[in-house]
């Protein structure tokens, strides 16, 4: 006989990951008051994970752990820790969370520029072009670069960048821009019937997308996380 | 009978010519798919052997597979000779 | 040296094998030694729509085995002297088709012939995806419905990346659209897809269209290929797509609704 009262599902929910050169307390308490101050409301209790695969020293996770609670931000847990950091985490409370093989590849590069602000200084991209229609079922992917398609994204495609997106006929399909993190990054098509547009990990999908821009040219970038719409000319 | 209905039968009633192709085809399908995988190629050696002494067509040898009882099959084989012309 | 045709869709019933019999039996009545593969495992339907399902000895999987060869199996269709059919094998093993026996079998047929028709069954699996990858030309069948445009695109796909071409860096499959069971009245409704709608989301040229007809059942119930019902609709929009794919300039008919006069309404056209 089951209790419903008490139930232990599994779910999938989207965490912020800080990625950050210098575990520091003073260090990592600085950069966050920066990153606060651009989009307090947003962060404000946010859950966070810090990614620590690139980090050589052992860092002080008591330390960090107060520094969140200071700046009221919630410390869940951390990700892609050797098991030596692994033991260090626990035993300060945290978790240490899976690094998933997820559809935003930078979790895979391990000779990726580590990120000290979310905001990237990337290094020359080399625009990706293709010149024709996108298929039901394909897949794109611009690894650190721009992508151009020069034709139509149909229904059931998706286009995967790291830089911006520019598709030069009908987005049907979905476009992931700003893969890596980068929420600076934009989407520009010139008929907007998309299925789904994220950039830098938030998403939309096609009923978020409607109005009066829907079935017209559209340029769609991310402002203090929200979805923002805006006349490709 | 209507004038309508005079018109009407000349149309070829093409779904009973497709009923007869079916009978004969599901049928020879259905038996072949109880029958054991060798015998096709049995009827087509068969057919080459009594090629060597007789010009026969490719229908004129069939081979079938009965049950009689439950221990008891008879393998049944038909070739129909050409008229003896020489 | 031979052209190769695919006749494909994705998606099942939408007329791949009415179509290739009836593009088959229209390129050979032009004079062409034609040929005509099914490349469905286990399925037999292209003989019953050509109407010589009695004569089938061999198939193709027993020619790529070597049970038998090419002369033996390809069945001389009786009303068209250069048409040929290869029929489908009605084995269960979806291996049976190996590329290099497929291969094989195509170059032997190229010699001879100057069109092979390759009538794909649905789906992407081995049998779709042999029938496809050695094409030069694609026949992309499609109804105005929105599974078969779906899966169509997803064919499309296929086509320029999966097949022979597409690895081998060579100049792609010519694709061409063919939208079958169009009904004119209902796209005036505003209750099916338009031709313009269909190119819009799949963006390859038109080859042809089809109007849903009767003549398309009364053809294949008497193993007729629906072109040779030149008085039909559908047989009359076949014989404009045959015409186009051989490069001619034809005009599109039946997309229209047609004012039916008295005598049509009674005897149906």
């Amino acid at each position: 006989m089951s209790d419903h009262s008490f139930e232990l599902k599994g779910s999938l929910f989207p965490l912020s990951v800080l990625y950050c050169q210098d575990l520091s307390a003073a260090a990592v308490k600085t950069q966050l008051q920066q990153k606060l101050a651009q989009a307090p409301a947003f962060f404000y209790r946010a859950p966070v994970v810090i990614n620590v695969e690139s980090v050589t020293q052992v860092p002080d996770f008591e330390a960090i752990a107060q520094v969140f609670k200071e700046l009221e931000l919630v410390l869940v847990g951390v990700c892609g820790a050797s098991a030596e950091m692994k033991k260090l985490a626990q035993a300060a409370g945290l978790a240490s969370l899976q690094l998933s093989k997820s559809k935003t590849p930078a979790k895979e590069s391990k000779e990726k520029e580590v990120k000290t602000e979310a905001a990237v200084a990337a290094p020359v991209m080399e625009t990706k072009v293709v010149e024709q229609n996108i298929r039901s079922g394909q897949q794109i992917y611009a690894k650190g670069a721009d992508l151009v398609i020069r034709g139509t994204v149909g229904a059931g495609a998706e286009v995967i960048a790291d830089g911006n997106i520019h598709i030069y006929g009908t987005l049907r399909g979905k476009a992931i821009a700003g893969a890596a993190g980068d929420n600076q990054k934009r989407v520009f098509c010139h008929k907007l019937e998309a299925e789904l547009i994220s950039i830098a990990g938030s998403y939309w999908l096609s009923d978020s997308l409607q109005g009066e821009y829907w079935g017209k040219s559209a340029c769609i970038g991310l402002q203090d996380d929200k979805l923002v719409l805006a006349d490709l000319l | 009978m209507s004038l309508l209905d005079y018109f009407r039968s000349t149309k070829k009633n093409t779904a009973s010519t497709a009923k007869e192709r079916l009978q004969i085809i599901v049928a020879h399908e259905r038996n072949r798919r109880n029958s054991p995988d060798y015998l096709p190629q049995l009827e087509r050696d068969i057919l080459a052997v009594i090629r060597k002494y007789v010009d026969i067509a490719d229908d004129q040898v069939s081979v079938s597979l009965e049950k009689s009882s439950d221990e008891l099959s008879v393998l049944e084989l038909n070739v129909t000779f050409p008229d003896d012309k020489k | 040296m031979a052209k190769i045709i695919v006749v494909t869709s994705g998606k099942g019933g939408v007329g791949k094998t009415t179509s290739s019999a009836a593009i088959g039996t229209g390129i050979a009545m032009r004079g062409f030694k034609t040929v005509i593969i099914d490349f469905d495992i286990g399925l037999r339907n292209l003989d019953l729509i050509m109407g010589c399902e009695r004569r089938v000895v061999y198939d193709f999987v027993n020619v790529i085995n070597g049970e038998a060869n090419l002369k033996q199996a390809l069945i001389k269709d009786k009303r068209i002297e250069t048409l040929f059919i290869l029929p489908a094998s009605q084995t269960r093993d979806k291996d049976a088709l190996s590329k290099e026996g497929v291969e094989r079998i195509l170059n032997e047929l190229a010699e001879e012939f100057d069109y092979i028709i390759c009538d794909s069954p649905a789906g992407i699996e081995s049998g779709a995806m042999m029938a496809l990858y050695f094409a030069d030309e694609a026949v992309v069948v499609t109804n105005p419905e929105v599974s078969s445009v779906r899966d169509s695109d997803r064919i499309l796909g296929m086509l320029s990346s999966k097949s022979r071409r597409a690895e081998q860096g060579l100049p792609g499959i010519k694709e061409h659209l063919l939208l079958t069971r169009y009904n004119p009245e209902r796209v005036v409704k505003g209750e099916m897809l338009s031709v313009e709608d269909v190119g819009e989301i799949l963006a390859i040229k038109l080859l042809g269209v089809i109007p849903e007809s009767q003549a398309v059942l009364n053809a294949s119930n008497s193993g007729q290929p629906v072109i040779l019902d030149q008085d039909s609709d559908a047989g009359q929009a076949y014989l404009d797509t045959v015409a186009r794919l051989l490069g001619e300039d034809v005009p599109f008919r039946f997309l229209n609704v047609e004012k039916k006069g008295l005598l049509k309404r009674i005897f149906g056209g």
